[in-house]
């Protein structure tokens, strides 16, 4: 029992929440840590090596993005920020920091359960997905075949472009976790420029279109507005 | 505007200062007719450029007043008549008290005006200030109260789930949970409202707005609520093309969530809720329309600003936070340049309707 535990840092400095954080996590086999302030959380960190931080970024010493940059020095370790309910900047900032996902207070802990297990899966396929052939990703009646570069629905082909594919096929990789337009862009068109937003906003509009997604109906991927896109998972 | 009230100012005042100037001119005439005496003279010319300073704006009709009384007297009412003659001592005399008088007078004049408009400018930022005094006190009045339900009854239910854990059946603790679940779902709600009006209360920051796709905001919405109301479906309408408004979408969602949120919560008998967007010409029309009870008419008025909530009995008795929500809202969509109305349909229940501009910055 225990060695084969994921192991989480939790840097949190009201006691209340990184308890029940900590009840939570514990119930569902995650061995924890808890730190109260940003230089506790360092120390911790390279003590103990934890598998994913969860972030709280206001901390009475530092602020939480610095510990952001600090470990992203070195190290690819997830890290879900938990933000106050403030501006998108505060997210995006913390996600192009390095950030692998955000979650608003207050927060159930189902949600942060499932953050959780989506950024440590991500973590363990990233470079899975990429190199394996043969790799497939289905969400309820969405199937994408990496291989053949092709998604359907129903087993209906939908055709996409190049373009649409790609970035599907790039959320789909991610799937669970918040990609800022910045990330995206980046990685389908490798480079960024006054109205690349809306660039992608209109691909996506135009996905949606063809995989017959209207608000409030069928829906795969989420809209984080102002933020960027989530694939869900299953 | 500002201009043209300036232009018409200087006419007024050209046109008082040549009418007093005729005026006085004429009455020396009079009096040099009717008596022999030169003396009342230079007074009565004096007093015209008293008058003059006194009811013009600024030094220069005073100033322009004295120079040419001074050489009206010198012309038409002393000894060379009708001749200027400047070396009459009398004359330049004369001419120095009637420019301190018109000098002295027009400052005096121009220091009570200004006293007078830094005084109404006052009482106009009073009066706004204690406008969203008032409107503040009504929130926090009625947040206050609202609050304190929720509290108890979240105390009350720790209270007896730690001090009787071992003898409450697991029923009653599972029940016991839920409400407490409940009611901090409510206090969350409530609180983020009151963040809001925060994040605008202060009128000289400006929302920050990004453009927002149409179609996602309306998901995103829908799948909010969907969560808190799984039962309750929402008809939506919206245009099928590409648009994307600039807005703060995090304050936009809470509008629309109140809304839709206030629907079920009040409109009794409701069985259908529409969610509608259209465009006219370059604004977004968001409608949000129950087929409910409608608005009753003793509460419409004061309903966005939140004042209704403690004037009378709550509506239904159970927490009534409507007023606040709506007075988020109008405070919200104001702030993005449009307004809040609502109007209770002829078939029955009502719509709240507000628009954002599509290229409005």
């Amino acid at each position: 029992m225990g060695n084969n535990k994921y192991k989480i840092l939790v840097i949190e400095d009201e006691d209340n929440i990184a308890s029940f954080i900590r009840t939570n996590l514990e119930i569902n086999n995650y061995q924890v840590i808890c730190a109260g302030t940003c230089e506790m959380g360092l120390r911790m960190f390279s003590s103990h090596h934890p598998d994913l931080v969860v972030l709280d970024l206001g901390l009475p010493d530092r602020d939480g993005l610095e510990f952001i940059q600090e470990i992203r020095k070195s190290e690819a370790i997830p890290i879900i920020v938990l933000s106050a309910r403030t501006s998108e900047n505060e997210k995006v900032f913390a996600l192009d920091l390095g950030a692998n996902d955000y979650i608003t207070k207050p927060f159930g802990t189902e949600e942060l359960l499932a953050r959780i297990r989506a950024v440590l899966r991500s973590n363990r396929h990233c470079s899975e997905l990429g190199s394996i052939p043969g790799g497939r990703f289905q969400l309820k009646d969405m199937v994408i075949d990496y291989d053949k570069r092709q998604v359907t629905i129903k087993g209906n082909e939908i055709d996409l472009t190049q373009t649409e594919y790609n970035i599907v096929a790039y959320l789909s990789e991610h799937a669970g976790k918040v990609l800022t337009y910045a990330s995206i862009i980046q990685a389908i068109w490798g480079y960024s420029d006054y109205g690349s937003t809306k660039k992608l906003q209109v691909n996506m509009k135009n996905i949606r279109k063809k995989m017959g997604v209207t608000p409030g109906e069928r829906r795969y991927i989420i809209n984080e507005l102002g933020v960027g896109y989530r694939m869900m998972e299953e | 505007m500002e201009n043209d009230k300036k232009d018409n100012q200087n006419l007024k005042d050209i046109l008082f200062s040549i009418a007093v100037f005729c005026l006085t001119f004429a009455v020396n005439l009079l009096i040099q007719r009717l008596f022999t005496t030169q003396t009342l003279v230079p007074m009565i010319f004096v007093f015209g450029v008293f008058l003059i300073s006194l009811r013009t704006h600024g030094y220069c009709y005073g100033i322009a007043a004295a120079i040419v009384s001074v050489f009206a007297v010198n012309f038409a009412f002393t000894y060379p008549y009708y001749k200027l003659d400047f070396f009459v001592e009398e004359s330049i005399f004369s001419a120095i008290i009637m420019l301190v008088v018109a000098v002295s007078t027009s400052t005096l004049n121009i220091r009570i005006r200004d006293q007078e408009t830094l005084r109404i400018r006052e009482q106009e930022k009073l009066k706004a200030d204690s406008e969203k005094e008032r409107m503040r006190g009504n929130l926090l009045r009625a947040i206050s109260h609202d609050l304190r339900t929720p509290l108890t009854s979240i105390y009350g239910a720790t209270s007896t789930l730690i001090a009787a854990n071992d003898s409450l059946p697991n029923d009653t603790k599972r029940k016991l949970l839920g409400e407490i679940q409940e009611d901090s779902e409510w206090l969350i709600r409530m609180v983020e409202n009151l963040l809001s009006v925060t994040r605008i209360d202060d009128r000289k920051v400006e929302i920050v707005k990004t453009p927002i796709v149409l179609d996602e905001l309306i998901d995103s919405v829908l799948m909010k609520f969907e969560k808190k109301h799984p039962s309750q479906r929402v008809e939506t309408n919206i245009p099928d093309e590409f648009i994307d408004i600039p807005m703060d979408s995090m304050l936009i969602e809470q509008v629309l969530m109140n809304l839709l949120e206030n629907a079920v919560l009040h409109a009794k008998g409701m069985t259908r809720l529409g969610l509608t967007v259209r465009m006219k010409g370059t604004d977004a029309v968001f409608e949000v329309s129950d087929d409910g009870c409608g608005i009753p008419n003793e509460i419409k008025e004061g309903l966005f600003t939140g004042s209704f909530v403690d004037s009378g009995a709550p509506v239904d008795g159970k927490r009534n936070n409507m007023g606040i929500g709506l007075s988020v809202c109008t405070a919200i969509v104001r702030a993005h340049g449009g307004d809040l109305t609502e109007e209770n349909n002829d078939e029955g229940g009502a719509t709240f309707r507000f628009s954002l501009k599509r290229n409005g910055n």
